[in-house]
């Protein structure tokens, strides 16, 4: 080759020495954050469950009775040779690292508190195989099947929960005679309009809900006598429900199937709802959570039937309602010490008490899903109206362009506004100048909406503006009107990005203290709100309260028992918002 | 390719003009669009330099002329999508149906909705193929059978085989030079008088340009098409009259397509259309 020389010792090298310093010392930030994090978690679920007390026992049977069938269920869904072996050489190797490494720690240089190497195995090992195995399992046909079954029933009775707990405060009344004389008929002109092409019926859809809407705010204090709220609920909730479920399963399998699917799931929830009220539970939010579970589950056992693959995974909820029945049981027969969880079903069903045990979060979780929801709606159409406005409606030139840059610049200084002013703003005018009141829900959820509208109006407007101009000018073209352009192009591109910022958002408000603080909400109430305008406590309040008590047992078990349920409610909401923008996003 | 004759580059001085004799001669069609003593301007800079043509109805017109000559700029004029850009500035007249579009009691939402467009990169909306071809239906307020006018329009578009299968799958699904033809499609699903067409095929390859331009010349059967173009052998099949626009946005010379590449008036035009120059 004529360039030998040249290429004598090759080409030489480039120096990546400084890019491959950034990439380690990028990565083990992050892997700081979250293992810093994750150690936090642990020790507060430890607390919260007092696992610090559990026996080795105790921790072997559960393992044996409900970890070991998820993970088989997990691998023969896999069904991955390859998967099995990694799977089963990651527990069997981690269990004796685990072992040696947490012993030799505690020997030769410092003892670990409040855990056990059994424990630790279970946090450092268990835990992400089983994550592991669930993700590799849900890609099989059976787990799929599984998950899918399971998150209907969590998300069907999260759902039934946070509806009922909406009722508490709402009138259900007003909703009665608002469905019946409104929704009802709307719906069914719409839906008559579009079966028979009638686009009068359509068209006529919207006003008469508006009037029936009107009619039941009139008529509320007139009629005399309603029927009972199980009754309101299932006319006006459970029964449209199970119709819409109905309505799914009939378009595929014909009407028996359907009416079976739709049928069985309301009648065992009507079932219930009677029994609830003879047991002295509270009645609709039994009839509620039945209803929002067991429709979803039955359409969705129905299509599985149908489709006829990994009908399996059906079992998956059988498999771990047995493993913690058997768990249960064999720890009852063996007699070992189980732990005495702080976090148990009295501690989210009752109100707070002067003494740890008896300690509960109802009240303070009623006010943070009743005001959240608010902030949620607020928000949400405070922060989508901004952005639309002055993202297509305002010019980008003259006086008027000059004022929207002004307002830009603002929107985007509130977003750094501590929340401890907000909290100031929402005492001033809501509170005193509005009159509407100090310390109420109503209150508390309007200073959040404002809180967190700049995030919203912000992460909106990045959204809208990242919808192509393209597509503005093919709709324009085709002779739409702006706002047509904008509901039927703009906003249906943007709304993934838009649900995004406002997830993000509601996050942050559903854990604010301070503005709660300022606007006075109660540190402590011992009954859920009854109405937008009575006293109220959300749940960080409440934490921050307990943090503060002179008892240990408050500030560590009540209290990480109260973080592990914020965390939940907060993953469940967004984890839905999650689904319903993925949604979006599918449908696009 | 259509029916051409000619595979020659733009720098062989014949190129071929196709008279497109199945359909009668310009001079017997009537006016779908005149402008008279039209000026164009962006801030202080003129796009358009005093043009006066007439474009016969039911006829494929081309605009052709080097890059920033002002034929996009002229085509955006006609049904005034120039409005949405704030610093420029219509002088003179732009007639269509016997109306000066640009008159003050002319909704121009109103005239958009009489007038097609096609862009040149395809921009089908993020919905099913149903609901782009119906979405011109939607807004008006078709109160029609929808099926029966998007299964018309998409045969119109000469897509209806591929796709009808699939009409509840995204139309950004499709390859590039179905999605075009999808773009046609929702242009003339409310029944356009007018179709414009800005380089509808200069992003997609040989073979989808090529069913375009077939589909363009079945469009005049019912439609006044005008259309934008740099591809020079494609004005000379598809169009059966042809402008051509030279720097400064001046009309330079407009004639029968055939006139227009034989034998042209000006050297200036020669010049262009052999490749001597743009």
């Amino acid at each position: 080759m004529a360039t030998d020389n040249a290429n004598a010792d090759g080409f030489g090298e480039v120096s990546r020495v400084r890019g491959i310093a950034f990439e380690y010392l990028s990565l083990g930030a992050s892997v700081f954050g979250l293992v810093a994090l994750g150690v936090l978690l642990v020790y507060v679920a430890i607390d919260a469950f007092d696992l610090s007390n559990a026996s080795p026992e105790w921790l072997l049977t559960y393992f044996v009775t409900l970890v070991v069938p998820f993970l088989a269920f997990c691998l023969y869904s896999a069904d991955d040779p390859a998967v099995t072996r990694r799977a089963l050489g990651a527990l069997g190797g981690g269990l004796v690292a685990v072992a040696v490494v947490f012993t030799a720690i505690e020997s030769l240089l410092v003892p670990i508190p409040r855990l056990n190497w059994q424990l630790a195995y279970l946090f450092v090992v268990a835990a992400p195989v089983a994550a592991y195995l669930t993700y590799v399992g849900s890609n099989g046909r059976p787990g799929a099947v599984g998950f899918g079954l399971l998150g209907r029933l969590v998300g069907g009775a999260a759902l039934g929960l946070a509806v009922g707990t909406l009722f508490l405060v709402f009138d259900s009344l007003v909703w009665f005679l608002a469905y019946t004389l409104g929704v009802l008929p709307a719906v069914g002109l719409y839906a008559y309009g579009r079966v028979r092409e009638a686009s009068r019926a359509r068209t006529a859809a919207l006003p008469v809900g508006f009037l029936g809407l009107v009619a039941a705010v009139v008529l509320r204090d007139v009629i005399p006598t309603y029927p009972s709220d199980l009754l309101i609920y299932l006319w006006t909730i459970a029964v449209p429900i199970a119709v819409a479920g109905g309505l799914v399963v009939a378009d595929r399998r014909g009407r028996t199937v359907a009416a079976v699917a739709a049928g069985l799931p309301l009648a065992v929830a009507t079932a219930g709802g009677f029994w609830a009220t003879g047991a002295g539970l509270p009645a609709p939010t039994v009839l509620l959570v039945l209803v929002t579970t067991g429709v979803p589950t039955a359409v969705y056992v129905s299509r599985v039937v149908d489709v006829g693959e990994g009908v399996v995974g059906l079992a998956l909820p059988f498999l771990i309602a047995g493993g913690v029945v058997v768990g249960a049981l064999v720890v009852e027969a063996w007699g070992v010490p189980a732990p005495d969880p702080w976090l148990d079903a009295g501690f989210v069903t009752e109100a707070p008490s002067r003494t740890p045990a008896n300690a509960g979060l109802y009240p303070a979780i009623v006010g943070s899903v009743i005001i959240i929801a608010l902030v949620a709606v607020l928000s949400f159409l405070l922060g989508v109206g901004t952005s639309v406005f002055l993202e297509e409606y305002t010019p980008g030139t003259g006086p008027i362009g000059t004022l929207t840059r002004i307002l830009q610049v603002n929107i985007a200084n509130l977003a750094a506004v501590p929340s401890v002013v907000y909290g100031l703003l929402g005492l001033g005018l809501f509170a005193n100048l509005l009159g509407l009141g100090i310390g109420t829900a109503v209150t508390a959820a309007l200073t959040l909406s404002l809180l967190i509208l700049p995030i919203t109006i912000i992460s909106a407007q990045e959204a809208i503006r990242s919808v192509p101009d393209d597509l503005r000018r093919g709709s324009d073209a085709m002779g739409a009107t702006r706002w047509q352009t904008t509901k039927n192009v703009v906003l249906p591109e943007a709304m993934p990005g838009i649900l995004t910022g406002t997830i993000l958002a509601l996050g942050r408000a559903i854990g604010e203290t301070a503005p709660l603080i300022m606007i006075g909400a109660a540190t402590t109430v011992f009954n859920p709100p009854s109405s937008l305008f009575s006293r109220f406590s959300a749940m960080p309040m409440q934490i921050y309260t307990w943090a503060g008590f002179p008892q240990a047992d408050f500030r560590y078990g009540v209290v990480a028992a109260g973080v592990i349920t914020l965390l939940i409610i907060l993953v469940g909401m967004n984890g839905t918002a999650i689904l319903l923008r993925n949604r979006a996003e599918r449908g696009s | 390719m259509s029916n051409t004759t000619s595979d020659d580059s733009l720098i062989t001085t014949e190129v071929q003009a196709d008279s497109n004799d199945d359909r009668a001669p310009v001079n017997e069609a009537g006016t779908a669009v005149a402008a008279r003593d039209l000026n164009v301007y962006y801030g202080d800079e003129q796009a358009i330099n005093d043009v006066t043509m007439e474009i016969p109805e039911k006829r494929v017109t081309a605009l052709i002329g080097p890059s920033g000559c002002g034929k996009s700029t002229f085509l955006r004029t006609i049904n005034r999508m120039n409005d949405m850009i704030d610093i420029c500035r219509v002088e003179g007249d732009v007639e269509f149906g016997g109306k000066n579009v640009y008159d003050a009691d002319v909704d121009p939402v109103a005239l958009r909705r009489k007038i097609g467009m096609v862009f040149q990169k395809p921009n089908p909306f993020p919905k099913s193929i149903r609901d782009n071809v119906a979405y011109g239906l939607k807004i008006q307020g078709f109160d029609g059978d929808v099926d029966a006018r998007v299964e018309e329009s998409l045969k119109g578009a000469a897509l209806w085989d591929e796709v009808k299968d699939q009409l509840h799958s995204s139309g950004l699904e499709l390859s590039g030079g179905q999605q075009q033809r999808l773009c046609i499609a929702r242009a003339i699903a409310p029944d356009p008088e007018v179709i414009l067409m800005d380089e509808p095929t200069s992003a997609l390859d040989p073979v989808a340009a090529s069913k375009i331009e077939d589909l363009i010349d079945d469009l005049a059967e019912e439609y006044t098409v005008i259309i934008v173009t740099h591809n020079m052998q494609q004005a000379a099949r598809i169009s059966d009259r042809t402008a051509v626009f030279l720097t400064g946005g001046e009309l330079v010379e407009y004639d029968d397509t055939a006139k227009i590449f034989e034998d042209p008036e000006q050297q200036r035009v020669e010049d262009y259309i052999t490749g001597k120059f743009g």
